[in-house]
């Protein structure tokens, strides 16, 4: 049996109208593989959709990431720690090593820049990863070459070349016993 | 029907070195001494026993002053053994030996032969009944004319053109008596030898070797009797007497011409064999092109439909060859086929597997799918996933 091939990414675009649709039906009732495949591409295309048209839990996350991108913004307040030592000024301290300096007020504002940097930069290694293994995935498959499915008919091309070659005609291989090969030794190369 | 064989021959007998070393030595006295006596015949055969005799660097180089006589009388007796296999009633015993890489065969047939018509060819099963469909052909369609023994009038001047021919004394072969033609490469190595009959000129024997000179088939033909009619069964006459599917022979500039419409159509392959003839036929599946290359000895048929391969098929089995994918039709391994950018190549051929490794090569093939060239096309499946207007 053959398999969808290129027409399961028709047919989960909602491509294959008619009888081809009646016919990719009919072979994912019968066809496990199809079937998966078919379940998994309709995952990935919900998933880019929602991507695309903002879901809920990636929009919070997207303004989140545009928040921290906007000047002086918000640090989260449970990273920071407030010591007071006796005698001193109170100094702010933060678990990042951009905070190692304390009561910098550049080196806190540096602090923030590379945090964000760090979202932009996780943001976009994710969106590419993510991109990546799809088109990865969806690309598999290869190039599915049109025409119909031939199994050479051996016999018959063994009739027209002996007529060329002016010698007998071999049988087609359904009709030839297995052969084991001789050992190496006795076997011309 | 097949039967496998597990031995190998040398180029070189014994009883040929020896007889070409006695011819060898006298031979090279006489021309010592300035004599001009020898006879174009012993001049050959002198020739074929230094080839047999001496160092690879010189090993079977027909001398130029022994080349034409001997060789005259080779294409001549060649010339009349491709006509003898059409013009002359025979009957009598094929017996077919093929050695290759996944080993060897031997296919026994029975052949029946009508001056100027029909040829039926019955193939036996190793036990000596009949165990398949009798095969009949006619010389009378218009097709490209039988041979025996792969002695057919294209092929001879295929041979003539590719090969030094020679002739190489008188000899047996069966229990009748024969004249020896050899046929040897530009490197000096023979290529093949063929006895045909000393009454008739039918081939009766041919042996064929790689470059490196060992027998990669011999085809004996036994038991001949010549009668003016043949044992043609009606079982036969009836299963064949219909034209055959293929086309006419196509000339070398209608099949250039399909080039046009997509075919494939290479003037020449690897080893020197050259587009020589074709035809075409409609099957089920579409049109199927022939493409038939040659260089006397070896003959390769390249067979183009459009379509592709299903996943696996009963009696092939996949294997490399040349670096790239295709399947191999069991057990001789005669037939290989793959398919490429819609087109499927079935190569059937009678060569050596050198040869035979480098047409594959040479024919099309698909790549392996490249990192970035999956990358691309799904890139274009994923925008056509998201984009709002698709």
């Amino acid at each position: 049996m053959s398999h969808l091939g290129e027409r399961l990414s028709a047919l989960v675009d909602g491509e294959l109208s008619g009888a081809e649709l009646d016919r990719a039906h009919a072979h994912l009732a019968a066809c496990e593989p199809c079937r998966g495949e078919a379940a998994e591409l309709r995952a990935l295309k919900q998933k880019l959709r929602g991507l695309i048209t903002g879901a809920p839990a990636e929009a919070a996350m997207t303004s989140r990431l545009i928040a921290m991108t906007g000047p002086g913004g918000p640090v989260p307040p449970r990273r920071r720690l407030l010591r007071v030592v006796p005698g001193r000024r109170p100094v702010v301290q933060a678990s990042g090593p951009a905070y190692s300096r304390p009561g910098s007020r550049r080196s806190r504002s540096g602090g923030v820049t590379g945090r964000r940097r760090r979202y932009l930069v996780l943001g976009a290694v994710a969106l590419v990863v993510s991109v990546g293994t799809a088109a990865f995935t969806a690309g598999g498959g290869g190039d599915e070459a049109p025409g119909p499915r031939i199994t050479p008919p051996v016999e018959m091309y063994s009739m027209e070349h002996a007529i060329i070659t002016g010698e007998v005609p071999y049988p087609g291989p359904a009709a030839q016993p297995s052969s084991p090969g001789p050992g190496s030794d006795s076997k011309a190369p | 029907m097949f039967t496998p064989v597990t031995r190998r021959r040398d180029g070189r007998s014994p009883l040929l070195v020896a007889a070409a070393l006695a011819m060898a030595v006298p031979g090279f006295l006489v021309s010592a001494c300035g004599g001009q006596t020898a006879s174009a015949q012993n001049d050959a055969v002198t020739a074929a026993g230094r080839a047999a005799a001496v160092g690879p660097a010189v090993r079977g180089r027909v001398p130029a002053t022994a080349r034409r006589p001997a060789a005259a009388r080779a294409v001549r007796l060649l010339a009349q053994a491709a006509q003898a296999a059409i013009g002359t009633s025979y009957h009598g015993e094929e017996i077919v030996t093929r050695w290759s890489d996944g080993g060897g065969s031997v296919l026994v047939s029975n052949i029946w032969h009508v001056s100027g018509g029909q040829t039926v060819t019955q193939t036996m099963d190793a036990g000596a009944s009949v165990s398949s469909q009798p095969y009949l052909s006619s010389d009378t369609d218009g097709r490209a004319p039988e041979g025996v023994l792969g002695v057919t009038a294209p092929l001879v001047r295929l041979l003539e053109s590719h090969y030094v021919v020679a002739y190489a004394g008188g000899g047996s072969a069966g229990n009748r008596t024969a004249q020896v033609v050899e046929a040897w490469r530009a490197d000096g190595s023979l290529a093949a030898r063929f006895w045909l009959d000393d009454a008739t000129k039918l081939p009766l024997e041919r042996e064929v070797f790689d470059p490196g000179r060992h027998v990669i088939s011999q085809d004996v033909f036994i038991d001949v009797s010549f009668a003016s009619q043949a044992p043609v069964s009606a079982s036969a006459r009836t299963s064949a007497d219909p034209p055959g599917p293929w086309s006419g022979p196509l000339s070398h500039r209608e099949l250039l011409a399909l080039r046009t419409r997509g075919w494939q159509v290479p003037a020449q392959l690897p080893g020197g064999l050259t587009l020589f003839t074709g035809a075409e036929t409609e099957a089920g599946t579409g049109t199927v092109l022939d493409l038939a290359y040659a260089d006397g000895l070896s003959v390769v048929s390249v067979f183009e439909q459009r379509g592709k391969l299903p996943a696996a098929m009963a009696g092939w089995r996949r294997t490399t060859v040349n670096g790239h994918a295709v399947f191999v039709a069991e057990p001789d391994g005669r037939s290989l086929t793959w398919s490429s950018h819609g087109m499927v190549y079935t190569v059937m051929a009678d060569a050596p597997a050198q040869t035979v490794h480098a047409v594959v090569g040479a024919l099309p093939h698909d790549g392996p799918t490249g990192f970035w060239k999956r990358m691309s096309r799904g890139l274009v499946r994923v925008a056509s996933w998201v984009n709002p207007f698709h």
